[in-house]
């Protein structure tokens, strides 16, 4: 150690750093103010205009809860950018802050456009695992996002559900940047085991793409539930089935035909025709807007069956008929209730 | 059986001189042989210029009674050519084997090194690959397939040998300096395919030295996958490296898109690893902390965050002793200025 005196340590101590003021044009000070002070200016105005638009109609025309979801989902987007490399992601490559920034697009779609009304939500456990079975329908998977939306803003516990994708989806780019990004998982046995043991809510399609192929004729038919492989997962897992039966997501995407070759040349299970795709372009894929009903049953138990019952034949297929049968007939009730297609 | 008699092959390479370090303190006599120097000498190992892929190594094996081999000269991270590789991991693995089986063998125990590479990264796998999970009916190249070859001749000469314990290690993905992960990695502008963020598993240059040593000094037969916990999205990981990822590569036509890497950026990308920027491979090393009763002390994060930090630190290398003598005399001849000039 060199000896030193204060006086030295003093002269050679490091001065802070004068940072010179940014160089180029800048706006007046006034304007720069205003500059930052704008958005909070606007959300005072809308709220004085909704107030008083209240006040002399008696009703919500400027409604300030939906304004306020539009402002947190763009601050939302305004902190993602800032946070860099700084998060961390499940194993599952699950993002759930990046997730839950776009739930406000879901819940504009779930509420506003196809004003889905969804019962038994508390029949989904507010923790520990479950396997939630639903039906298949739509060309695109818009039922896996309704049902992700409903369990996340109308049950007492907000959770998210893992959906099942069918492997073919992972491989393609984009999609499986997104769907690997908001907790979706290959519909594998090993990576169900895996997300219940992690007692997780797991979203499975038993129709897979037999589902959402199926031609607009047969709409409200369930497809075969593969071959159990969902019931005898849930048995070893001990974990309960929950049937899930979706109204609306059919008309969504009314399919009149299916143009093979080109599915197989694109590598698609199917390439769909509807009225609108592809004669409209991107336009087509804009889904109608039919009005939605999601029915969560109470939930098949099946922890009185010992994890021998998987391999068990007799009992996974017995019991996918029962969760399939549940289903149908939750379908044909939602059905009845629901007064028109687009009502 | 604790091993008297340790041989390393591949000693030259760091992982290896890392691995007969560390391994040098633990048993009685080590030797190392490759076919070039090693980098630093060791006082404790006896160097043998050697190539596995002659019948030299079985002579070599029975002149020096070993009984214990670990085989570290497989190529797999850093940039050779295929054909190389091909002759280094299979052929010199075939070799090797050959050399420590018979009944006038001495070798009792045998650690190999494998790779992650070896389950290939295709979009539709499980998000997890266990132990068992290898697909020996991919259509698999390049160094997938090499390694599928060498571990089927390891397991061969597993079932065939009774008396000798021969454990595989399945090092993660390292981004050790010499890697074409690395030089992908600390590119300024990286180019990544469109439409992919996959997540990524990365094994420490400590871990995997250190998971080596443990298996070479403990008794596991089997194999066990090694990795770092947690995982990196390839997005993640060029921004922890201070790099910006440009989604510039088309995610189709992959061989168009190293080309374009190796010709215009000089970085090798082989097919495997193009796979895995694009879909993304994580193990799951669970055996590994059940059997071993030890996990990597880095997760793949924690590696990630250490390759960014030396990369801004400059590399100096460890004095011999007539450096040191000369360092420690300019350090004192500055220290005495320091005073002088203080005075």
């Amino acid at each position: 150690m060199i000896e030193t005196t204060p006086r030295e340590r003093r002269r050679n101590s490091q001065k802070a750093e004068v940072v010179a003021p940014r160089q180029g044009f800048r706006l007046p000070r006034p304007i720069r103010r205003l500059q930052r002070q704008a958005p909070m200016y606007a959300i005072q105005g809308l709220s004085s205009l909704s107030t008083r638009l209240r006040d002399l109609t008696g009703r919500d025309v400027v409604d300030m809860g939906r304004i306020m979801e539009v402002v947190q989902f763009i601050y939302q987007q305004r902190e993602l950018a800032r946070r860099g490399p700084n998060y961390a992601v499940d194993e599952f490559g699950f993002d759930p802050q990046w997730t839950e920034s776009f739930i406000t697009v879901f819940k504009a779609l779930y509420r506003d456009y196809w004003r889905v009304e969804s019962t038994g939500v508390a029949n989904v456990p507010s923790a520990g695992r479950a396997l939630l079975v639903a039906n298949h329908a739509g060309v695109l998977p818009w039922d896996g996002t309704m049902i992700k939306t409903a369990v996340f803003t109308e049950h007492s516990q907000p959770r998210h559900v893992r959906a099942l994708v069918a492997s073919q989806f992972m491989s393609m780019p984009l999609m499986s940047w997104f769907l690997r990004r908001t907790g979706q998982a290959v519909g594998h046995p090993d990576d169900t085991r895996r997300l219940l043991e992690r007692d997780e809510l797991v979203l499975v399609f038993p129709e897979g793409t037999r589902g959402t192929g199926k031609s607009f004729k047969d709409r409200y038919r369930l497809r075969r539930f593969g071959r159990g492989g969902f019931v005898a997962t849930a048995i070893r897992a001990q974990s309960p089935i929950i049937p899930i039966s979706v109204v609306g997501s059919e008309e969504i995407y009314p399919m009149i035909g299916d143009l093979g070759p080109l599915a197989r040349f694109f590598g698609l299970p199917y390439f769909p025709v509807t009225p609108f795709w592809p004669w409209l372009g991107p336009l087509g894929m804009i889904p109608l807007p039919s009005k939605w009903r999601i029915q969560f049953h109470p939930p098949v138990d099946v922890s009185d069956l010992p994890p021998t019952a998987a391999e068990d034949q007799h009992i996974v297929m017995s019991l996918a008929d029962e969760v399939r049968d549940t289903i149908q007939q939750g379908i044909y009730d939602n059905l009845k209730l629901r007064r028109g297609v687009f009502l | 059986m604790t091993p008297n008699r340790v041989l390393i092959t591949g000693v030259s390479n760091p992982l290896g001189a890392e691995v007969a370090r560390r391994l040098a303190p633990q048993v009685p006599h080590l030797f190392g042989c490759d076919i070039e120097d090693p980098v630093s000498a060791l006082e404790e190992m006896d160097f043998v210029h050697a190539d596995t892929r002659l019948s030299v190594i079985g002579k070599l094996v029975r002149q020096l009674r070993i009984d214990t081999v670990v085989h570290l000269a497989v190529l797999v991270d850093s940039p050779h050519d295929e054909r190389s590789i091909h002759e280094t991991d299979v052929i010199g693995t075939m070799n090797m084997l050959v050399g420590c089986s018979g009944p006038s063998s001495p070798v009792r125990k045998l650690v190999v090194k494998s790779s992650q590479a070896i389950y290939g990264a295709g979009g539709g796998d499980p998000s997890f690959f266990s132990e068992e999970m290898i697909n020996w009916d991919r259509l698999a190249s390049g160094i997938t397939r090499d390694l599928l070859e060498m571990e089927q001749l390891v397991s061969e000469f597993a079932l065939r040998t009774d008396g000798c314990d021969v454990t595989v290690l399945r090092l993660g993905y390292r981004v050790s300096e010499d890697t074409s992960l690395a030089r992908y990695l600390s590119l300024p502008i990286v180019p990544v395919f469109a439409g992919f963020d996959p997540r990524l598993q990365f094994l420490h240059e400590d871990d995997s030295a250190e998971a080596i040593v443990r298996a070479t000094v403990g008794r596991h037969p089997g194999a066990f996958n090694v990795a770092g916990g947690g995982v990196v999205l390839l997005s993640q990981a060029i921004d922890i490296m201070g790099g910006r990822p440009a989604p510039i590569l088309p995610p189709y036509w992959r061989w168009f898109s190293r080309l374009g890497v190796k010709t215009l950026l000089r970085v090798d990308l082989p097919r495997h690893l193009a796979d895995f920027l694009a879909n993304g491979s994580v193990m799951d090393c669970s055996r590994l902390e059940v059997a071993f009763g030890w996990k990597p002390a880095y997760s793949s994060r924690q590696t990630m965050d250490a390759i960014a930090l030396g990369k801004t630190i400059e590399a100096i290398e460890p004095p011999s002793p007539p450096q040191e003598y000369e360092l420690q005399k300019y350090l004192q001849a500055r220290r005495r200025r320091a005073l002088r000039l203080s005075n």
